[in-house]
């Protein structure tokens, strides 16, 4: 009995490497257009270094699926999640190429960067002032996203780029957040760095 | 040159549509709803239709331009994103086979970051009557609604000057779900499918 349990379905793996994929795939997708915008080869690679990581992460999802599938049903059932897997690596693999326009020094007409710059969402860079509420507090406890609707795909600290930070990530004065949203977030957020806004929210973060 | 704008108009619409549909496939997929991976098919073929109209652009743009070449970057971008829209298809399509989706797909949908979520306006929700223009959702709360289901009909990729009403469901993208759900007078999470 035990040695069948030790081949025992696991779908904790199958889901975290697919949650994995997925976020991975739209923080390509945002740090290509953004290596795009800035002309910045070390994001361009950042992407491609993730697209490596994706090829990896399907193979194990790969293995694990098919080794899961106990019945025809199953196996059957099983396809729908390598489609879905296989569709996603073809996003990442697009934001590739995308990178790869910077990095192989295709000549950008401007028209590009218009485009990136005039889309529902867009990428904005956001320099936070010492006045600013955010220092100090982690991406975390400011729930950046859902407060300001802006989700921050990088961080350049000095000569250091952070990349996908996490909520953990705590931001510094002189920190440049490189942002996705929408205008009118992205505006919002830049008063909240530049210490204009001192409210972030429907709450007070700090009195004053 | 007018070709120019043109291209820009047929790229920035392109771009919005692609990133659109793969969040209306991802919906698609975790509530098994046949419409809304319809609709993914009918934006597809629409990408086709602008992935080509930028090419013709691009070409004859190129012909009164000092430097031709630099419309290899804009047809490049075009066919990148037809590709995002092609794989978007391949994930609606998931729906319109004749195998369920896998049970584990919905439940994966609930765990990633930016989370995709279907919420419905209930009495007394301060959404109703309200503009989208009005609410702020994306710079508020951090979500964006990507369709709203009003009876039997949806409506894709709302404008701004669409007004919430009663009973509306929410598709809905973006990290701030539950702040949505709070809004929308929304007690519990409902399970049932879609379509």
């Amino acid at each position: 009995m035990e040695d069948i349990e030790e081949f025992k379905y696991e779908p904790k793996s199958v889901k975290e490497i697919f949650i994995e994929m997925k976020n991975t795939v739209e923080l390509m997708i945002d740090l290509a257009y953004a290596s795009i915008l800035f002309g910045d080869k070390e994001i361009a690679e950042e992407v491609l270094d993730l697209e490596e990581r994706m090829d990896l992460l399907n193979y194990q999802l790969m293995t694990h699926t098919v080794l899961a599938a106990r019945n025809v049903k199953e196996a059957e059932q099983a396809t729908t999640i390598l489609q879905m897997a296989n569709a996603i690596e073809d996003i990442s693999n697009a934001a590739g190429d995308l990178a790869k326009m910077v990095l192989e020094g295709v000549e950008l007409h401007p028209i590009i960067k218009e485009t990136i710059l005039e889309g529902e969402e867009i990428i904005g860079r956001i320099l936070v002032s010492p006045d600013s509420v955010l220092v100090g507090r982690t991406l975390g406890e400011l729930e950046l996203a859902s407060n300001t609707g802006v989700w921050i795909i990088a961080v350049r600290r000095g000569k250091r780029w952070i990349f996908g930070p996490d909520k953990e990530f705590r931001i510094r004065a002189g920190d440049i957040l490189i942002g996705r949203g929408t205008r009118t977030s992205i505006d919002q957020l830049k008063e909240i760095a530049r210490g204009v806004i001192r409210v972030i929210g429907n709450e007070r973060v700090r009195g004053d | 040159m007018k070709e120019l704008e043109e291209i820009k108009d047929c790229l920035i619409e392109m771009k919005n549509l692609s990133s659109l549909m793969v969040d209306l496939a991802l919906s698609s997929v975790m509530y098994n709803s046949e419409e809304i991976a319809e609709e993914v098919y009918i934006l597809e073929e629409k990408i086709d239709e602008l992935t080509l109209k930028v090419k013709k652009l691009a070409l004859r743009a190129a012909k009164n331009l000092d430097d031709p070449e630099s419309m290899l970057s804009v047809i490049e971008m075009a066919t990148i994103n037809e590709q995002i829209s092609d794989s978007a298809y391949e994930i609606a399509d998931i729906v319109l086979r004749d195998v369920e989706p896998h049970p584990i797909i919905r439940k994966i949908m609930h765990d990633v970051e930016e989370e995709i979520g279907r919420v419905k306006v209930h009495p007394g929700s301060i959404l109703i009557g309200q503009t989208l223009k009005q609410l702020k959702l994306p710079s508020k709360i951090g979500v964006r609604l990507i369709a709203i289901k009003r009876g039997n009909r949806y409506i894709y990729n709302p404008s701004s000057d669409e007004t919430i009403k009663e009973g509306d469901v929410l598709i809905a993208v973006g990290a701030g779900i539950d702040k949505l759900r709070e809004l929308s007078n929304e007690k519990s999470e409902e399970e049932e499918e879609l379509d």
